[in-house]
């Protein structure tokens, strides 16, 4: 069997985190719906997509979550939780 | 066909150069073309289907069905959710080599998990595997 590598954008660590995947770039504070930043937001968008693939060539540990912040994002989110109990 | 991992992270190493890498988008975000039929927003089970999006898709003829997250942001400009244009500037500085042949929307809520995971997931993998070229995928959410 031929695995494909793989990287997740995700705005959700805590919920992704529970899937394990294999690479995931968190851009810290994008809301849902921005998993690459605002719209027409070109640069901000090439730059978390470039770091996201970079992941593929680093050392990264599988299942990990890896934090990065993009200042020029603006306004902060809080990500969403995984709920207690689950 | 392909199987997925329940016990392990499924890591596949990169041992290539991204610059000589075909990549192709796998999003969960509800992303489709406007001619293909919209996801399945009225079942309450949600959705086990997946579109496929081709290398030359206009990011113009390109939308949101998705009720699980405010995509109102995607609706003005799709790259925040699937970075198709982004990928083609990446390619043009040659970050990376091509974009894959096929991409692939699917609406990421369902309550029918095991289908989603045992169906929907591998028929994907399949598709990217025989069809698009891909050496990486990159994968969204909302």
């Amino acid at each position: 069997m031929r695995g494909i590598p793989t990287v997740l954008i995700t705005v959700s660590p805590e919920v992704s985190a529970q899937m394990r995947p294999p690479r995931a770039l968190y851009p810290k504070g994008f809301g849902v719906g921005n998993s690459t930043g605002r719209p027409g937001m070109r640069e901000l968008q090439r730059a978390v997509v470039r770091d996201a693939l970079l992941l593929l060539t680093e050392n990264t540990r599988p299942g990990e979550v890896v934090t990065r912040e993009y200042p020029d994002y603006g306004e902060q989110y809080e990500p969403p939780r995984v709920k207690a109990g689950r | 066909m392909t199987t997925l991992s329940r016990k392990c992270v499924p890591f596949t190493p990169f041992d290539g150069e991204l610059s000589k890498a075909t990549v192709a988008i796998v999003t969960s975000g509800g992303v489709h073309l406007k001619e293909q039929e919209p996801f399945n927003i009225a079942d309450d089970l949600g959705d086990l289907t997946f579109r496929i999006i081709p290398e030359d898709a206009d990011s113009s003829e390109l939308m949101v069905t998705h009720h699980h997250y405010n995509h109102t942001d995607a609706d003005r400009d799709i790259n925040v959710v699937f970075p198709l244009d982004v990928l083609r500037d990446l390619k043009e500085e040659g970050f990376i080599r091509e974009l894959a042949r096929k991409h692939v929307g699917y609406m990421g809520y369902t309550m029918q998990l095991k289908a989603m995971y045992e169906g929907t997931a591998p028929e994907i993998a399949n598709e990217i595997d025989r069809g698009s070229r891909a050496d990486v995928v990159l994968l969204t959410g909302g």
